[in-house]
C-alpha cells in the first residue's frame, strides 16, 4: 500500500489501470505500450511545442517572453482574479455541498435521486446557455439585478463545478459508514455540528480535497462564463493577448500548467499527511 | 449506574411489526441479554432504548425519569456497535477521549481517565494506533472503553462480538463480564448467540417475532424452558412427540406406554405435547433393562459420533420407544451425550438403549406451525 491510495478516488482510476497492465503474463502486451506512447505524444507534443515557442526567438533560447508575460500587470492581475474566483467558488461549493450530501445520506435518502439529477444538469447545459439563463434572472431586466457583482459569476461557477464536487464528496461519504459513525458520536453526547466537523469531515477529507482540487482547476481554466460576463480572468486575458503577443501568451500558458500541477502536487502532499495516509505509513 | 425500565414498547416499520408490548425492568448493575433470531426485534428495542428509534407506543425510563423524547446525545447512555464504529481519523486514545472532550472535562482529568480505561482493557500498547492498524478484538475493546469513558447510566451492546473470531469472542465476553461486574454498570447485550447469552448474563430475555417469549436466569432458562421456542433455541435439545394421558396424574403416553413427566399437569388431557430432554440427561443402559413408569426407555442405532471435548455426542437413528414393536420408527434422530472416555463402547452401527431419568425431562405444548418455522429459520442451529 502506497501513499497513492490516500490521494483518494481522484487517482484510483490511474493506479488500478497501471496495476492491471502490469499483471498477467509479466510483460504488458504490445498494443498497450503503443497506446501509452501515442497518449504521451498526444499530451506532451503540444506542450513541448508551446515551450519551444515560448522560450525561443525562433533561433535562440530566451526567458525574455516569460519575464515580459509575468511582469505585465494585466497578466498578474488576471491570474489573481482567476485565483480569487477559483478559491471563492471552491470554498462556497465545499461548504454548501458537503453538509447537504451528508444530510441526504443520513436523513433524507429519498432525495438522493433528485440530487443526482440536479448535479448532473450542468453537464448537459452548455455554459453559454447557462450565462443567458443567469442574465435572464439576475441581469438588468431580471428579477434580482446582480449585474457587475462578482457574486453572479461565483454562482455560475458553483453550478459549473457542482457535478465534480458533489460526486467526489458523495463517493467519500458512501465509502464510510456515515450513519453508524454519526450514531456513535451521538451516543457519546456529541451534537450534530460537532459530529459533522469532528467526525464526518475528517473521515471524508480526501474526498473533500479531490472535490476542491477539481473545482479549483476547472475555474482556473474557465473561459466562456468569464468572457461573456466581462471579466478579464486568466484564460480571457490569454485569449486577448494571443494575437498581439503570442510568445508571451505561450509562456503564460506554461505558467498556468505549472499552477495546476503544483496544486495537484499540493493535494497529494496534504493527502499524504492526512491520518489515513499516516496510518498506512506507520503500519509499514 | 441506573435502573432502566421499558414500558409497553411497540414499533412498526410499515406494516412490519418490529416490537410489540415490550415490558422490562433492568436492575441497577444488572446484565440483561436480549436473545433471539434475526428479525425478532431485539436490536430495534435496543435502538429505542438508545434513542436512535422512536417507539410508536411506550416509554423508556432511567432512574425514574422518562427519556423517551430525548435525543440520543442527551440520554447519557453508552453504546457499542456491531461493527465497532470507531472514528477512523482518530487514534485509540482520541477515540476513548471523544466523549470526555464533548463534556468539556479538563485536559488533566481526561488524560487520567483515558489512561485508566486503556489500562482496564489492556490497550496501552495500541494507544497511538489508528483503528485499521488494530485487530478486531483490539478495536472492539477500544469501542468498549470509549463507551464506558463517559460513565454512562446504561451500557448498550449491539451484537458486540459477532465480528470477531471464535477465540477472541470467548476472551472478550469474559472480559465484558469482568468489567461489567467490577464497574457495576447496568448493561443490555443484544445477541443471537445462545452460548454468549447464557455465559455472561444475569438474566436472559428470549425474544421471538417482536415479543418476549420468556425472561429468566440462564440456569432456569436452560433447565426449564417454558416455551417450545425457547427450548428449541437454547442449547441442544431432544424433542419427542408425546400425548398427555392424564393431566391429574401428570402422565404422558407414547407407543402404548404411560409415564410421568414434569409439566404434564399444566396441559389438557389428550393434548399433543413435546417431551424435552437434553442430550446430557439421557442415560445409556443395558438393553435388557426394563422400562417403567418412572423411567421410559428409548432404543436406536448409533449413526454419527461427534467429539465435543469432555463428551462425545452420539446421534441415534431409527429410534423407537423401549416397548414399541420393531419397525415402529417414530423419532428421526436422538442426541445422547456420553463421556468421551466411554464412547468407544458404542461405535457407529451399534445398538444403544437409553433411559430418561426421573425429573430430567419436561413436557410443553407442541409448537404451532409458525413457531416451528421461526425455529428452523434461526442461524447457527444447535438443535437436534
Amino acid at each position: 500500500m502506497t501513499g497513492s491510495r490516500a490521494a483518494g478516488a481522484f487517482w484510483s482510476a490511474e493506479t488500478s489501470g497501471t496495476a492491471r497492465a502490469g499483471r498477467g503474463s509479466g510483460r504488458p502486451p504490445a498494443w498497450s505500450l503503443a497506446v501509452l506512447v501515442v497518449s504521451i505524444v498526444y499530451f506532451f507534443l503540444p506542450l513541448l511545442g508551446t515551450a519551444a515557442f515560448a522560450f525561443s526567438t525562433g533561433k535562440v533560447f530566451t526567458l525574455e517572453y516569460l519575464a515580459q508575460g509575468l511582469t505585465d500587470p494585466d497578466a498578474l492581475g488576471s491570474i489573481l482574479l482567476s485565483a480569487g474566483f477559483a478559491v471563492s467558488t471552491t470554498v462556497v461549493a465545499v461548504v454548501l455541498v458537503a453538509p447537504s450530501a451528508y444530510l441526504v445520506e443520513l436523513r433524507l435518502p429519498g432525495l438522493r435521486p433528485v440530487l443526482d439529477f440536479v448535479t448532473i444538469l450542468p453537464f448537459v447545459i452548455p455554459p453559454i446557455i447557462l450565462t443567458l439563463g443567469l442574465e435572464e434572472v439576475y441581469g438588468i431586466r431580471g428579477i434580482f439585478n446582480l449585474v457587475g457583482s462578482p457574486v453572479l459569476l461565483v454562482g455560475g461557477y458553483f453550478a459549473l463545478t457542482l457535478p465534480f464536487v458533489y460526486r467526489a464528496i458523495d463517493n467519500a461519504l458512501r465509502a464510510v459508514d456515515v450513519r453508524t459513525l454519526t450514531e456513535a458520536a451521538e451516543s457519546l453526547g456529541s451534537g450534530p455540528f460537532r459530529t459533522f466537523l469532528r467526525v464526518i469531515v475528517p473521515s471524508i477529507s480526501t474526498g473533500i480535497l479531490s472535490a476542491a482540487l477539481l473545482a479549483f482547476t476547472t475555474i482556473m481554466g474557465e473561459f466562456t462564463l468569464a468572457s461573456l460576463m466581462g471579466y478579464a480572468t486568466f484564460p480571457v486575458m490569454l485569449n486577448n493577448t494571443y494575437a498581439s503577443a503570442s510568445r508571451e501568451a505561450a509562456s503564460l500558458v506554461l505558467v498556468s500548467f505549472m499552477i495546476t500541477w503544483l496544486s495537484v502536487l499540493a493535494l497529494a502532499l496534504v493527502a499524504r499527511r492526512s491520518p489515513t495516509a499516516r496510518q498506512v505509513a506507520t503500519a509499514r | 449506574m441506573a435502573r432502566l425500565e421499558l414500558h409497553g414498547i411497540s414499533k412498526r416499520f410499515g406494516d412490519q411489526v418490529a416490537v410489540a408490548g415490550f415490558d422490562l425492568s433492568v436492575e441497577d448493575g444488572e446484565l440483561v441479554t436480549f436473545l433471539g433470531p434475526s428479525g425478532c426485534g431485539k436490536t430495534t428495542t435496543l435502538r429505542i432504548t438508545a434513542g436512535f428509534e422512536t417507539p410508536d407506543t411506550g416509554s423508556v425510563v432511567v432512574d425514574g425519569s422518562e427519556v423517551t423524547g430525548l435525543p440520543p446525545n442527551r440520554r447519557g447512555m453508552g453504546m457499542v456497535f456491531q461493527g465497532y464504529a470507531l472514528f477512523p481519523n482518530m487514534t485509540a486514545r482520541d477515540n476513548v477521549e471523544f466523549g470526555l472532550a464533548v463534556r468539556r472535562r479538563p485536559p488533566a482529568e481526561r488524560r487520567r481517565r483515558v489512561d485508566e480505561l486503556l489500562g482496564l482493557f489492556h490497550l496501552e500498547h495500541v494507544a497511538g494506533h489508528y483503528p485499521h492498524q488494530m485487530s478486531g478484538g483490539q478495536q472492539q475493546r477500544v469501542a468498549l472503553a470509549r463507551a464506558i469513558a463517559v460513565e454512562p447510566s446504561v451500557l448498550l451492546l449491539d451484537e458486540p462480538l459477532s465480528a470477531v473470531d471464535a477465540k477472541v469472542r470467548e476472551e472478550l465476553r469474559t472480559e465484558i463480564r469482568r468489567m461489567q461486574g467490577q464497574l457495576g454498570i447496568t448493561t443490555i447485550l443484544v445477541t443471537h448467540d445462545q452460548a454468549e447469552a447464557l455465559s455472561i448474563s444475569d438474566r436472559v430475555v428470549v425474544m421471538n417475532s417482536g415479543v418476549i417469549e420468556e425472561v429468566g436466569t440462564p440456569a432456569r432458562i436452560y433447565a426449564e424452558p417454558r416455551s417450545a421456542f425457547t427450548a428449541g433455541f437454547i442449547g441442544a435439545m431432544n424433542e419427542l412427540p408425546v400425548r398427555v394421558a392424564s393431566r391429574r396424574e401428570g402422565l404422558v403416553e407414547r407407543a402404548g406406554r404411560r409415564f410421568a413427566a414434569p409439566g404434564a399437569t399444566e396441559l389438557p388431557d389428550g393434548a399433543a405435547a413435546l417431551l424435552l430432554v437434553r442430550p446430557e440427561s439421557l442415560e445409556p443402559i443395558e438393553a435388557a433393562a426394563a422400562a417403567s413408569e418412572e423411567r421410559p426407555v428409548l432404543r436406536g442405532r448409533v449413526d454419527v459420533q461427534t467429539f465435543l471435548g469432555a463428551t462425545m455426542r452420539l446421534f441415534l437413528g431409527g429410534v423407537v420407544w423401549g416397548a414399541a414393536a420393531e419397525g415402529d420408527h417414530e423419532i428421526e434422530q436422538l442426541a445422547v451425550d456420553v463421556p468421551s472416555s466411554a464412547a468407544g463402547r458404542w461405535p457407529v452401527g451399534t445398538e444403544l438403549s437409553v433411559a430418561i431419568p426421573v425429573g430430567s425431562s419436561r413436557v410443553i405444548a407442541a409448537r404451532t406451525a409458525a413457531e416451528a418455522a421461526a425455529v428452523t429459520r434461526r442461524p447457527g442451529s444447535a438443535r437436534t
